[in-house]
């Protein structure tokens, strides 16, 4: 009884914060109107690039494409005469939030020895982390967070992300699950890819026995699984389709290995990494298997003797959805470098940006972003030149609808010391 | 007292002078003095006299020239501007709407020494055995074959220092090479460029070596190893100075024993090794610049130097250059406080500003990664050009390392060392179309058949670049 009568008014409580903080909420939601002027827009739909174009964005979605497009009351106009306008980019290979510094562990959250599958890592998104604003100004809007992996085959799930500094940016908890398969999946599968390939089909038919036959088990109790079963319930969604499974794997007899497991399992595999995917684009085109990769890193290793600067050109020419990422997590707006690399060696523009854009949103199940397209989320940025360029930077950022300050911990330090006065005067420039 | 305090060494010293004036009758003996070892073997491929006309040209001494021609001859720059002389019967290339730079010079880079593919038997670039390993040598390392060179060609990279890495206080002398296919080290060893010693600051000596429970643990562990070495070379130098010095009075005496970790501190103490000091952090780097004024040595460059923006005027006024990133960091605490300005600071300054690698990868696209330091500080407010960005990885890179008198720049009589690119270099879309090193092509990228291919590409790529 007295546990009760304590727990009621808890519990009011509870909603009284739930009622405020939607409203703090819906008052940070309250974007203003924008009207950007004749710039050259980057759309990652099917139209390309508009040249001399106007878009409006109320509301915090995109209201209206088109030419010369008046502003009405309380639209801010942004002239963008000779300006480039693309959607937000999305890295979707980063561990944004759950890293701080690298090499202090105390600041990384990314990975664990306790769990497999169903580690989720969205609770450990830092979203006040120095490295969202550092991001968002240059012109980063989305990332998929990923785990990195701790004890099992399975990293775990990942999440999107909007790059707000407060938790409203997390967008989508358990969006993804992770897995590992080539050289680093060997060395944990006990010393050879062949067990690695073994263990996670056994995963996997594993999840689905157990899916078939849940009422047998009860949770608390160990069976004889390879995992334990809130990792196997981890990958029902991957069974159900819901969710993706990226895998890594570069060699090319590992791509066609994960490629037939995939086949087998019926899920919806994305390929991350294939350093080798040009050997063997065409399966992978055929499969309908999506690409995750830096076409910077050209380094040959044991399982990607074969990597060369156009090999994402040559995945493009076989059909492949490509998903560019680069510059790890600090530097995760980088992906836009390694997707003008990528263009250099024989992507096209266009394509590269729908790499960094709309091709992550369809395949993440990211929806209303990715295009500058009527209806979608106002993730907008201007840019002084080419988005794609190493010279260009990002003017202007909208995050679903809401302009972001262009300021991070390093413009801080940078404005702090612009002007060098010496040992004592420094510390007092802020 | 004062004065007779003067008096009594002046005594002393006009009876050393006696002493000397007796001695120098005395016939000096003749003693071995250290040859030169590893010697450089390396020869400039044949090369013909040609002229590249119609470019845009960088000269790498902060000149841009528009429509202008660079006359090469046997191997040197004879000539570069708008009017050049040349003979009309040498071969003329035609590079309308192309630029033509210095060769690319990266002042940090471990190819070789930490190749691909990158595994433990193949990493050989830090000694974790000593905090001071200042005897070991990252030219007795070079895996020539590592694929990473070629790569690095294809890069416009002609010139390139392999440092080993920055687990030590010492970590041992750093090699500077040619860029050039070679089956030995010898034969890419660049002639006559002066060694590097690797020094290191802050965190990573004090993690490989607190971490075992020894000495360095802390950053203080760090200064008081430095100066201990210092103080032993020190003595070391003043045993072999006075050595010599008998021989020359005509005194015979047994040479005092070799130590290799010794000689090479004593060489920089003698100004013939250069000190390359990792370092991270402003105060750091000013506690370095007051370590080598203790010891009487120079500091040629710090490198990785994330924090140099916030002591750039004293990097400038003690001329030591900055060799840095152009927006790494985070991956240590010592690396938080990077600013994508970071180079335009320090050239903004009147700093020497270097852009470096240290990756495979980035080696491969230094004009990339100068650029973006360039397009930061203009966003700033700064109005740099290419011709002033050219300079970060090409004459401030060879200034670092100490051949700036032969590469660096489109001078005459230099190593025709340059590159020719298909579009501004400062462009993520440009591609060095034509990479000469000592005039000689090395690297076409419309014929990749005549491209160099390593040992151990071989069967794994066939000429094309495609897998067998």
């Amino acid at each position: 009884m007295k546990i009760k009568q304590t727990a009621k008014p808890i519990k009011r409580i509870a909603v009284a914060l739930v009622t405020l903080s939607t409203s703090i909420f819906s008052i940070g939601l309250q974007a203003e109107s924008y009207l950007f002027k004749n710039a050259t827009l980057h759309t990652a739909t099917a139209k390309g690039s508009l040249k001399n174009a106007d878009l409006l964005v109320r509301d915090g979605k995109i209201a209206q494409i088109g030419i010369d497009l008046t502003a009405t009351d309380g639209v801010k106009v942004v002239n963008a005469k000779g300006k480039h306008v693309t959607p937000g980019f999305i890295n979707a290979s980063t561990n944004l939030g759950l890293v701080e510094i690298g090499a202090v562990s105390s600041t990384v959250d990314a990975s664990t020895k306790k769990l497999g599958a169903s580690f989720d890592i969205s609770a450990a998104v830092n979203f006040r982390s120095t490295l969202i604003p550092q991001n968002r100004i240059n012109g980063l809007t989305r990332a998929v967070v990923m785990p990195r992996f701790g004890k099992s085959l399975f990293a775990g799930q990942g999440a999107v992300i909007a790059l707000h500094s407060t938790e409203k940016g997390l967008l989508k908890s358990k969006a993804v699950q992770l897995a590992r398969y080539g050289t680093s999946g060997a060395s944990h599968a006990g010393g050879s890819r062949a067990a690695a390939l073994a263990m996670l089909d056994k995963a996997l038919s594993e999840a689905k026995y157990l899916r078939a036959n849940q009422a047998k088990f009860t949770p608390g109790i160990k069976y004889q699984f390879s995992q334990s079963l809130p990792d196997l319930k981890a990958l029902f969604p991957v069974l159900e389709r819901k969710i993706p499974l990226v895998i890594t794997a570069n060699r090319a007899d590992d791509i066609v290995n994960i490629i037939g497991l995939s086949k087998k399992h019926k899920f919806k595999l994305i390929i991350s990494g294939a350093k080798e995917g040009w050997l063997v684009a065409d399966q992978i085109a055929a499969a309908k298997v999506p690409v995750v990769m830096d076409p910077m890193r050209n380094l040959p290793g044991f399982d990607s003797l074969a990597v060369r600067l156009d090999g994402a050109a040559r995945m493009y020419q076989a059909g492949v959805k490509l998903i560019f990422v680069g510059g790890g997590s600090h530097n995760a707006y980088l992906a836009r470098q390694s997707a003008g690399n990528a263009v250099a060696y024989g992507v096209p523009h266009a394509v590269a940006i729908e790499a960094m854009t709309i091709n992550p949103a369809e395949v993440f199940g990211i929806s209303n972003y990715g295009q500058l397209e009527i209806g979608m989320e106002a993730d907008v940025v201007v840019w002084d030149g080419d988005p794609l360029e190493v010279t260009s930077n990002a003017e202007f950022v909208l995050i679903q609808g809401q302009n972001q300050p262009m300021v991070s911990r390093a413009t801080r330090l940078r404005d702090r010391y612009w002007e060098l006065k010496g040992n004592q005067e420094q510390a007092f420039t802020k | 007292m004062k004065i007779k305090l003067l008096v009594i060494p002046a005594l002393f010293a006009s009876l050393a002078g006696c002493e000397m004036k007796n001695e120098t009758e005395k016939k000096p003996v003749e003693v071995e003095r250290p040859a030169p070892v590893f010697v450089s073997t390396y020869e400039p491929l044949a090369s013909n006299e040609f002229v590249i006309k119609n470019a845009t040209v960088l000269t790498g001494t902060g000149e841009r020239l528009d429509a202008a021609s660079v006359w090469v001859k046997g191997g040197k720059v004879q000539a570069v501007g708008q009017s050049v002389g040349a003979p009309q019967e040498v071969t003329y290339i035609d590079a309308k709407g192309k630029w033509v730079t210095p060769g690319i010079i990266d002042v940090h880079s471990h190819l070789g020494v930490y190749p691909s593919p990158s595994h433990e038997a193949n990493a050989d670039g830090n000694e974790m055995t000593d905090p001071n390993t200042a005897q070991v040598w990252a030219e007795h390392a070079v895996w020539t074959q590592d694929p990473g060179f070629n790569l690095a060609r294809a890069g416009g990279v002609t010139s390139l220092q392999i440092l080993p890495g920055s687990a030590n206080l010492f970590g041992g002398r750093g090699v500077t090479l040619k860029n050039i296919p070679s089956i030995t080290m010898q034969g890419m060893k660049f002639p006559d460029a002066p060694h590097a010693l690797k020094m290191a600051c802050g965190e990573n000596p004090k993690r490989v070596y607190g971490g075992k429970k020894r000495a360095p643990m802390t950053r203080m562990g760090n200064v008081a190893g430095y100066r201990k070495a210092w103080i032993e070379a020190a003595a070391y130098k003043a045993k072999w100075d006075k050595y010599y010095e008998a021989a020359e009075n005509g005194e015979e005496k047994d040479p005092p024993k070799r130590d290799l970790k010794l000689e090479t501190l004593k060489e920089v103490l003698e100004g013939k090794v250069q000190i390359h000091n990792h370092c991270y952090r402003a105060e750091e780097m000013a506690i370095m610049i007051d370590v080598a004024k203790e010891f009487g040595y120079e500091i040629s460059t710090f490198h990785h130097a994330v924090e140099a923006y916030k002591i750039a005027d004293v990097l400038a006024e003690n001329n030591i250059c900055a060799a840095m990133w152009a927006d790494w960091w985070g991956f240590k605490h010592e690396a938080y406080d990077s600013v994508k300005e970071n180079v335009a600071m320090v050239e903004k300054a009147k700093g020497c500003a270097v852009v470096h690698s240290d990756s495979g990868i980035g080696i491969q696209h230094l004009n990339q990664e100068a650029a973006k330091a360039m397009a930061a500080g203009n966003k700033k407010g700064l109005s740099l050009k290419a011709k002033d960005a050219i300079k970060w990885i090409t004459f401030n890179a060879a200034k670092s390392i100490g051949i700036e008198d032969k590469v660096g720049s489109l001078e005459s009589g230099k190593m025709a060392d340059l590159v020719i690119w298909n579009q501004n270099p400062f462009s993520v879309y440009a591609k060095a179309e034509k990479v000469y090193i000592d005039g000689a092509l090395v690297f076409d990228l419309m014929d990749n058949s005549k491209n160099a291919v390593s040992d151990f590409e071989l069967g794994i790529t066939n000429p094309e670049g495609e897998r067998l």
